[in-house]
């Protein structure tokens, strides 16, 4: 049975990096959007599914999932035998990937986010930007990708030479930084640079951005170059 | 076989998160300490091996690792037993819902909660501007593990994972000057907190945490 994906059929957050990793996986989906403007993510319906009122959320078969970077692993973990290994196996390789996926967490994410929130949503929704809020988000997030810029002069990707999770959870807000006017994913040095258009132009990605989200019943659509 | 190195401020939040794992799964370590409040984690000898100057680090046999959270996968992986991290497929996925819950929905609001009552009892500094606007944010956060825990006894499943543990420094640290933990309201909730923080893997490390050879 096809799995059902909930969420929001946009490029950024959640739901976008679920999607990824089933376009990287070739993993067949049914995606049923749920309608964040009016609410029904918070509505008691939902919350039986995801208790915080968040988006997305899994449906594999009747067992329900919800957390982006959760459902991600499991479907890493479920369909390993097909498509990129995702997640090392091996003891110290494993830790190394877990090291680079509390990085994302703890270092790339609250600033990406803010920056998202403060350059992009706000704009949208016609409030005024705080640019020294904004400044200080993109100031911390500096900070941070020189490491990043130490740590990918020495090897491939986050969590060495093989590209994972931890590369991957990066894309879906990272993306969004050019719109809040930050350039910085290109702009940090070389070796940023190269690992974030390496990752940014997997096919996986490519295919959530032209094709959008959506349900997808065959790999071929999961994973069709524009 | 080297004793595990542990690289840190005896007391800071992440390093009782890591020691108390350690405690739980019985393994002896050396606590080395790293003067924060003078910046001794900021120097480039500290950088060559935490490159974004936070602590904790392990150096287990030579293996270098950071990030408490990663630390304590590693170390409970090495003890399967202790079934701190599910093997069974659909066990081990609830188990990354509940360590991704304890991330997204805990520690931010929790944090910002239970940092600056920690720092206050230190006498490190005195600043609570951020507590009110995070311990509302935490508040209705707390009413979703409410729902989750009326129906398990812990976030995982019915049996204690690293994902209840890793709760422990700032579920502690907000108890420090809130009770938003254990009001009647959400029985389940202080049902499980008090479970957590009467451990004794937590309890050992109130005045710090210190190098641990026996059990």
């Amino acid at each position: 049975m096809v799995l059902t994906l909930y969420g929001l059929a946009a490029p950024l957050g959640g739901t976008a990096t679920v999607a990824m990793t089933l376009a990287e996986k070739g993993i067949p989906y049914t995606f049923v959007s749920v309608d964040l403007q009016h609410g029904e993510h918070k509505q008691p319906e939902f919350r039986k599914k995801q208790p915080f009122g968040l988006v997305p959320a899994l449906d594999d078969d009747g067992f329900v999932l919800y957390e982006s970077r959760a459902i991600c692993r499991y479907l890493a973990e479920k369909y390993a035998a097909q498509g990129p290994t995702l997640i090392p196996t091996e003891l110290k390789a494993k830790a190394l990937f877990e090291q680079a996926a509390a990085v994302e967490f703890a270092n790339f994410e609250p600033h990406a986010r803010a920056a998202y929130n403060e350059g992009v949503l706000k704009p949208h929704f016609n409030l005024p930007v705080d640019p020294s809020a904004l400044n200080a988000c993109i100031s911390k997030l500096s900070d941070n990708l020189d490491v990043y810029e130490v740590i990918l002069g020495k090897q491939r990707f986050l969590a060495g030479d093989e590209f994972t999770l931890a590369d991957l959870f990066h894309v879906a807000f990272g993306t969004t930084l050019a719109e809040a006017g930050c350039d910085l994913m290109t702009s940090k040095g070389p070796n940023v640079k190269r690992w974030w258009k390496e990752v940014t132009s997997r096919p996986a990605w490519l295919s959530v951005l032209n094709n959008g989200i959506k349900t997808t019943m065959c790999a071929d659509d999961a994973l069709s170059e524009p | 076989m080297a004793i595990l190195k542990l690289y840190s401020s005896s007391v800071t939040a992440c390093t009782r998160r890591t020691a108390t794992v350690l405690h739980e799964l019985k393994i002896p370590f050396e606590l080395i300490e790293v003067d924060v409040l003078s910046g001794a984690h900021k120097t480039p000898e500290f950088l060559k091996f935490q490159p974004f100057g936070q602590v904790p680090y392990i150096d287990d046999d030579g293996f270098i690792l950071y990030e408490s959270r990663a630390i304590c996968r590693y170390v409970a992986a090495k003890h399967p037993r202790s079934g701190l991290i599910p093997t069974d497929p659909k066990a081990n996925a609830l188990f990354e819902q509940a360590t991704s819950i304890e991330l997204t929905n805990f520690e931010p609001s929790a944090g910002k909660a239970g940092l600056p009552f920690y720092l206050k009892k230190l006498g490190w500094r005195d600043d609570l501007t951020d507590v009110p606007a995070n311990l509302e944010i935490l508040d209705k956060k707390l009413d979703a593990y409410e729902a989750i825990l009326s129906k398990q006894r812990y976030l995982a499943g019915d049996t204690l994972t690293l994902a209840d543990l890793f709760h422990l420094p700032y579920a502690g640290f907000v108890s420090l000057g809130s009770d938003i933990m254990t009001r009647p309201n959400r029985p389940n909730v202080a049902r499980w907190y008090n479970e957590l923080v009467s451990r004794p893997a937590w309890l050992a490390y109130q005045d710090g945490v210190k190098t641990t050879t026996e059990y």
